[in-house]
């Protein structure tokens, strides 16, 4: 019996590095795990370990490239979910950027 | 899940503020998204995004012209009618007034880490003084 997609995603997602690992590969679009471990504070083996656990919740997968794997994040459906989760902080600069200037077009009509 | 935290300082005073991060009209006009909010502790909301989602929230302080809190609550409908869940986060704006203006933090954090926290005197999710 499968395990409910959803509930992998966010156990997957619950682990502070597998989100900046989701983060690095959805800025870099596909990387390999030495890639990603130099752009992270975790060795090699580690980012490993996580993209394992991210590939069997199905929220990266894998192209074999030489001797390493090419990590790249996996298509919809799940990237909503994924998205939504890496990038709150982006979403939050945005909208305050166009607050400064809703209040600031205010002012000037005033 | 981590904390995400950001400021910014706004060239009005913070009752000039208050009605841009209150009001539905106005919020819609930063938000990415409409906004209809019932603006008083435990009443309901929803957001609704260009390509059709919609997220349900639910308010939980209001404090003008200082503090707006409200939850997003864990799922979302899709244009397709599709339910998706997500986690429940809370965010926290407050607005302090500084020589420049207002200066503007938004705090948004898991709930299920505040889930023990004691329902404030202006909350209505659990009973006062409880």
């Amino acid at each position: 019996m499968k395990r409910d997609p959803t509930d992998a995603i966010f156990s997957a997602l619950a682990d502070a590095t597998r989100r900046q690992v989701i983060r690095a590969l959805s800025e870099q679009g596909s990387a390999t795990a030495t890639g990603l471990a130099s752009a992270l504070p975790v060795t090699r083996q580690a980012v490993t370990k996580h993209l394992s656990v991210l590939a069997e919740a199905g929220l990266v997968t894998a192209t074999r490239r030489g001797r390493e794997k090419l990590y790249r994040i996996s298509p919809q459906p799940l990237t909503g979910a994924v998205s939504w989760m890496a990038d709150l902080g982006g979403r939050w600069d945005e909208r305050l950027a166009a607050l400064r200037e809703h209040i600031a077009s205010s002012k000037r009509r005033r | 899940m981590e904390t995400v935290e950001r400021e910014v300082v706004l060239p009005a005073s913070p009752e000039e503020v208050w009605p841009a991060v209150s009001q539905s009209e106005q919020i819609s006009a930063w938000f990415g998204a409409d906004a209809q909010l019932d603006l008083r502790p435990g009443g309901r909301g929803v957001f609704r995004w260009g390509d059709g989602t919609e997220r349900p929230v639910l308010v939980e302080e209001v404090e003008p012209p200082h503090r707006l809190a409200f939850r997003w609550l864990p799922f979302q409908r899709t244009a397709a009618n599709e339910i998706v869940t997500l986690p429940a986060t809370r965010v926290d704006i407050t607005l302090e007034e500084v020589p420049e203006g207002t200066r503007l933090r938004v705090r948004e954090q898991a709930a299920f880490s505040l889930g023990t926290e004691p329902a404030r005197a202006s909350g209505t999710l659990a009973p006062v003084g409880s």
